[in-house]
């Protein structure tokens, strides 16, 4: 007995998003099938058994993961949408979490949750329009994206957008993240063969991060309660 | 017709660009809802357009970066398969790695010279099978998980009704947590990684990050100080942008 158009938009959304994420989800698995018997030669389940033990038990973790950390931050559309379309890291969560900031949307709150879905979803738009257009320009684009000179510039994306995104943050709350930085810049240091592993890095300095905020966020109200 | 011609001929298009045109509309579909929902509870819509320009500028750099994958695959796998990876469910670093742990099961290498139909077809489904599970979890679990936080179902209620709580600070320090990951790394790279406190390593990310940044600052300077407020939207993709033409000039 809902009336609420916002409680009625967000029952609706689960089912949608649930319902759309069975089928992309059976269309992805199935394509495989499809394009084999298509080749003549279907997949090799053992080989990709062996190769899911090797590599996929890594990214399952990771997914558990992601789905615990990013779907609060998210929201329940803007999941569904993430979780779909992938590029979690490297573009919508920055991206989301870019838009909710410009707007000052809470967590939580039904704002956050449409500007998230916004966000993911042109975010999500803008990839796979980019992607058909490259992809239908590939012969006369690849000479100049593969440039050797250019090379360094699409190798380093992602130092792009957490150097922005550094400034950011870290001038929020500048004292919160000298300890995270500092603690991660020494494991790196002394272990530069985590670089491989550093979204998983993540786990660790985020807690860390959010220890120190509970802390300042506890002394903070007992200050205010006084 | 070679595997490599077959990969790339009109039926993966055809296959692929379906599967790609259906998540296209899932986006429109959720985008216009919000839409709809975002106007049915009063919220000004010059934000949500915001929203949607910021996103949109921000998502092109990344995006062309995304493209450039596509390419890099493509000369094992065909264009139509690692166009349809990297624009549904797929992630730039995940692919190629996944990709090659599955040749390497098979006992080749990533390439298109030794690649075969059923070598295709088994990369093709180990890279869908590995990188499932978010989407799993989120329709098993995203609706219960979230109402258990208390945050997705929440009412629509103005925001000067609630009492300022824990939840947007966790979300900063989260980020802040995992910006602080990837600026480790890349100082950790540049001390250690041609030997334990060298300083010798590899110095680009580290370059392209600082350049981002003081671009960021630059930018937050003139839209706060200096009324244009308007820069705000483009600046991300603007500060990623001066930082990669430091990555090209440091040329690493």
């Amino acid at each position: 007995m809902e009336k609420n158009p916002y409680d009625v938009y967000m029952r609706t959304t689960h089912r949608m998003g649930r319902i759309f994420s069975i089928l992309t989800l059976v269309l992805l698995v199935g394509a495989p099938f499809v394009i084999g018997g298509w080749l003549g030669a279907m997949p090799d389940l053992q080989a990709a058994a062996r190769g899911f033990l090797s590599v996929g038990l890594v990214w399952t973790v990771s997914s558990v993961v992601e789905f615990l950390v990013y779907t609060p931050m998210l929201g329940a559309g803007g999941s569904y949408l993430a979780f779909m379309t992938g590029n979690l890291i490297n573009m919508k969560i920055p991206c989301a979490m870019n838009a909710r900031e410009m707007v000052g949307a809470k967590t939580g709150t039904a704002e956050n949750e449409i500007i998230s879905t916004l966000s993911i979803a042109t975010s999500s738009l803008v990839t796979i329009v980019i992607l058909a257009l490259g992809v239908m320009l590939l012969t006369p684009l690849r000479p100049v994206l593969q440039d050797p000179a250019l090379q360094p510039a699409f190798a380093n994306v992602v130092p792009a957008l957490f150097g922005a995104m550094a400034y950011k943050y870290f001038r929020k709350d500048p004292k919160l993240a000298v300890i995270p930085l500092a603690v991660m810049t020494v494991l790196f240091t002394l272990a530069p063969s985590l670089t491989s592993s550093t979204s998983f890095m993540i786990i660790p300095a985020g807690a860390m991060a959010i220890g120190l905020s509970w802390l300042k966020f506890r002394r903070e109200n007992r200050e205010a309660g006084k | 017709m070679t595997i490599l011609e077959r990969l790339s001929s009109g039926t993966m298009y055809l296959i692929c660009g379906a599967i790609v045109a259906f998540v296209a509309v899932v986006c429109v579909v959720f985008m216009a809802r919000a839409w709809r929902a975002g106007k049915a509870i009063g919220m000004d819509t010059a934000r949500m357009k915001r929203t949607i320009t910021a996103s949109a500028t921000f998502s092109v750099l990344p995006s062309v970066g995304i493209l450039l994958g596509v390419i890099a695959l493509s000369g094992s796998l065909g264009i139509p398969w690692p166009w349809l990876r990297l624009s549904v469910i797929g992630a730039l670093h995940y692919e190629t790695q996944v990709a090659s742990a599955a040749a390497e099961q098979l006992g080749l290498t990533l390439s298109g010279e030794t690649m075969t139909a059923q070598a295709f077809s088994t990369i093709a489904l180990l890279m869908s099978v590995c990188i499932m599970w978010g989407m799993i979890l989120a329709t098993l679990f995203g609706k219960r998980y979230l109402k258990k936080l208390g945050g997705g179902d929440r009412k629509a209620a103005p925001e000067t009704e609630k009492k300022p709580g824990f939840g947007d600070r966790a979300m900063t320090a989260m980020f802040v947590g995992m910006v602080s990951a990837y600026i480790g790394s890349y100082l950790g790279a540049f001390i250690s990684g041609e030997g334990l406190l060298t300083f010798r390593g590899y110095w680009t990310p580290l370059v392209t990050a600082g350049v981002a940044a003081l671009a960021m600052a630059g930018f937050t300077w003139l839209s706060e100080k200096k009324n244009m407020a308007w820069l705000e939207s483009f600046s991300i993709a603007g500060s990623m942008l001066l930082g990669m033409i430091a990555a090209v000039l440091a040329g690493q």
